[in-house]
């Protein structure tokens, strides 16, 4: 005789009552973890989307390969020609290549948060979208880190920031927020990378586990063996515990030196005690729609419908209304307090925001992010609808570059000189660099994503065996195990 | 005494869970026993001891070893080559602290991914008794026993459910030489990279660094008497600075320089300092004060880079030349005045 808990939780019968049976399919469509099936299958819906290749993929493809390598030419050219070629000019020296460097390392925020903070607070919904949030993460940060490169021209010289002494004569001082930046990346990317790469250790076996040729021998080896063994999950554990606790003081600490780069200068418009906080909520912000975006395209191309449901979206459109309201919170104290004080530059800085030649782009701004996602994301039907989170995703995209764009080129273009005012336009170089780096994130993702498996499913599975019903009264409730710890 | 090992893969964990009891009744002892499953199950649910952890503690000292390090790159390095900076201390603490941070935590979970791979043996290079299926849901229970143990074994693994049995011959228990081999080379490949950078930044290693400084347009116009370099300051190669002269090297004070430099002299200066360079010219009581006697001491007493300061910027009532005089021209102008001395 078989007892409920000798049969596995995807053979389990529903209940023998009509009502109670069709609650359960209910939550069975709303929930992913409560709508268990057969692992083989779950394990050839992640796998299966990597061998598609069709036109599509293949056009996809090619379109950001070629818009990468236009950034590679680009970059070349301007290395022989000189950083005279950009718009770059007195007094704006620092303009898009640094842009997107803030707006790239924001992006680089979310996935880190998603898959460290949920994953301590045991936010359960989490589970299938750790991987594509935590591969934006890496990719972004590596795009991100090109750009200070790409920035000083001089990229061949990149060795001049290793702190050491040398014939070279000179070398970096950590009384520098440059400095400052440049170890806090290092830190961030090398451990976002081992971050992700443990998590997927147990993908790796699985996948070594149904796949031959090529990719079963490519598994093999990126496994680095794992069997699944009680040590094994042990020592994992202990591990993504580690890094969950000590990758978000690091996540918070890396924009807030970014911001650091520009409260440290005395610059009308930068010289500000808030930047630190302020820019790290616009980092999360951008981040969050940047993963909502992966998510709804992953979705759609390797037909991830199974794992990536209403619940994900409302999940992270929720928190994307949080942190709009919180960037809000902290863009209104970055605003009073100089139009408070009245000090002549920043007056001008205000004008030219609210009613001169960059009115239009800090309206935008105000609309994107802010009036957007106030009256659309409290409801749950905008946050569900996938073409509607799509779109506000894009727009916060667009509020948020032209957010640093504002700080950046546009507020150096003013300061206490009024005879040295400027007006920085993007010139072709920087327009394309920039096209090409966004190209070079998809082009990252998309070969990531057919190679290595998307969802996580063990941490699926595990949902699944944690999660279950448990009836009270007429009703069917959700439920779950937190065993020990 | 010859071993075997048997691994028997179960649908859930209840009856993995009773069969693992009935083994440690048998007498098969805990360590003999290995479950492995497609997700973490807790130990408490199969009913088997905690296995040990100390993944966070080699985290902790990889966090003691970030915070050396970091201490070295801040302090170290700044205590052994100090770099001057504007009267700021060598050492600040606020900056010192982000480095700290950063080190430390750097090391904490470098030391976590590898505490990770050394606890787990891995990479596994040897073949282990393993079954695919354990990825598609199923647990396995792998029991290592004596081989006439075997059969009951598993027929205790058959009648408590478990399904496609599987049985080796142990090896031999022993430490891998692939692992070894591995790690050993990881070790070294850090060691030999240390050491070439090491050896590349104390000059062991010579590699021309292409700075450009030599061939730039070193004027030291704006530096003013130099000071020689402290002498602990890092060794400096190439052109070396003393005390008085300018940083560039300026044209030498050949008699075609000074011709020149008096050629010059007649276009650009002598309409105010007039024709003898005596601050006597038609234009002189024009001005208040009037324009410098350039044969006078305090004049002749200027260092040579002073003079390209004040030819190139100007000072008080002249206005600069930067734009009638190249940066040659300036130093026969120089060289020039310096033959007008009383």
């Amino acid at each position: 005789m078989e007892t409920t808990h000798d049969v596995p939780i995807w053979r389990r019968p529903p209940p023998e009552d009509t009502e109670l049976s069709h609650q359960l399919e209910h939550e069975r469509r709303q929930h992913l973890l409560l709508d268990p099936r057969y692992p083989l299958d779950i394990d050839g819906g992640v796998l299966k989307p990597m061998y598609r290749h069709t036109w599509r993929f293949w056009l996809v493809t090619a379109l950001l390969a070629g818009l990468v390598l236009l950034f590679g030419a680009i970059w070349t050219t301007q290395m022989i020609l000189g950083l005279g070629i950009t718009g770059l000019n007195r007094p704006v020296m620092w303009a898009l290549y640094i842009v997107n460097f803030v707006y790239f390392i924001g992006i680089g925020h979310a996935g880190t948060f998603i898959s460290a903070a949920l994953r301590v607070l045991k936010i359960e919904w989490r589970r299938p979208i750790s991987r594509a949030a935590e591969t934006l993460t890496v990719f972004a940060l590596i795009a991100a880190a090109m750009f200070p490169v790409v920035h000083v021209g001089r990229a061949w010289k990149a060795y001049w920031l290793l702190p050491i002494p040398t014939q070279r004569e000179i070398w970096p001082s950590y009384h520098s927020p440059l400095i400052w930046d440049f170890t806090a990346i290092f830190t961030y990317l090398t451990c976002s990378i081992l971050f992700a790469y443990i998590g997927l250790l147990p993908d790796l076996a699985m996948a070594r586990d149904h796949t031959i040729g090529w990719r079963h021998r490519l598994y093999e080896v990126l496994a680095l063996g794992w069997r699944g063994t009680e040590r094994e999950w042990a020592n994992q554990e202990t591990a993504l515990n580690v890094f969950s606790y000590a990758i978000i003081p690091v996540m918070f600490s890396v924009h807030t030196i970014v911001s650091w780069d520009f409260a440290m200068a005395v610059q009308p418009g930068w010289h500000s005690t808030v930047f630190g906080p302020y820019f790290v909520i616009g980092a999360l912000f951008s981040g969050a729609g940047a993963v909502i975006m992966a998510l709804v395209l992953i979705r759609k191309a390797m037909h991830l419908e199974y794992f990536l449901r209403d619940e994900h979206f409302d999940g992270m459109g929720k928190f994307l209304l949080l942190l709009s309201l919180t960037w809000a919170y902290f863009y209104f104290n970055d605003y009073l307090v100089p139009w408070y004080g009245q000090e002549p530059v920043e007056k001008v800085l205000h004008q030219l925001l609210a009613t001169g030649s960059a009115a239009p782009l800090w309206f935008l701004m105000i609309f994107c992010n802010v009036v957007l996602p106030w009256t659309t994301l409290w409801s749950r039907r905008v946050r569900t609808s996938i073409p509607a989170i799509f779109t506000i995703s894009v727009l916060i995209q667009v509020g948020m570059y032209l957010e640093r764009y504002i700080i950046i080129p546009v507020t150096l273009g003013r300061n206490e000189f009024p005879y040295s005012w400027g007006v920085y336009l993007p010139n072709w170089p920087e327009s394309l660099i920039t096209v090409g780096a966004f190209a070079l994130i998809g082009l990252l993702y998309v070969l990531f994503s057919r190679i290595f498996p998307m969802i996580p499913v063990w941490e699926v599975y595990e949902g699944q065996v944690l999660q279950g019903l448990r009836r009270i009264g007429r009703a069917l409730v959700p439920t779950k195990a937190e065993p020990g710890d | 005494m010859a071993e075997v090992q048997i691994l028997g893969l179960f649908h859930e964990a209840t009856p993995t869970a009773d069969t693992i009891g009935i083994l440690r009744q048998l007498g098969v002892p805990d360590e003999k026993i290995t479950v492995m499953s497609g997700i973490p199950y807790r130990p408490e649910m199969l009913g088997r001891p905690r296995p040990r952890r100390r993944v966070a503690l080699i985290s902790l000292i990889g966090a003691g070893l970030g915070l050396l390090t970091g201490l070295f790159l801040t302090f170290g390095i700044f205590l052994l080559y100090p770099l001057e900076q504007g009267g700021q201390p060598i050492t600040p603490i606020p900056p010192t602290l982000i480095i700290l941070f950063e080190t430390i935590m750097l090391g904490t979970m470098w030391a976590a991914f590898f505490g990770l791979l050394g606890e787990n043996r891995f990479p596994v290079f040897k073949s282990q008794l393993y079954d695919p299926r354990i990825t598609e849901g199923h647990i396995g229970v792998l029991a290592e026993v004596e081989a006439a143990l075997a059969d009951q074994v598993e027929s205790i693994l058959k009648d408590n459910g478990a399904h496609h049995l599987r049985r080796e011959t142990s090896s031999p228990r022993r430490t891998d030489v692939r692992l070894t081999a591995f790690w050993a080379t990881v070790a070294g490949a850090v060691v030999l990279l240390g050491a070439v950078t090491l050896l590349i930044a104390y000059d062991v290693l010579k590699i021309r660094f292409p700075t450009n400084m030599a061939e730039q347009d070193s004027t030291a116009y704006l530096q003013g008497p130099r000071r020689s370099a402290p002498a602990e300051a890092i060794p400096i190669q190439g052109p070396v600075l003393i005390d008085g002269q300018p940083a560039s090297e300026p044209v030498p004070a050949s008699a075609e320089s000074v011709q020149r430099g008096k050629e010059l002299f007649s276009i650009t200066c002598a309409v105010c300092h007039g024709p003898a360079g005596d601050g006597n010219s038609p234009l002189s009581g024009f001005f208040t004060p009037r324009p410098v006697d350039l044969t006078s001491t305090p004049i002749q007493d200027l260092t040579d880079s002073e003079i390209y300061l004040v030819i190139t910027q100007g000072r008080g009532g002249m206005p600069n030349m930067a734009e009638n005089l190249g940066p040659a021209e300036r130093w026969d102008v120089i060289n020039y005045v310096r033959t007008l001395a009383k």
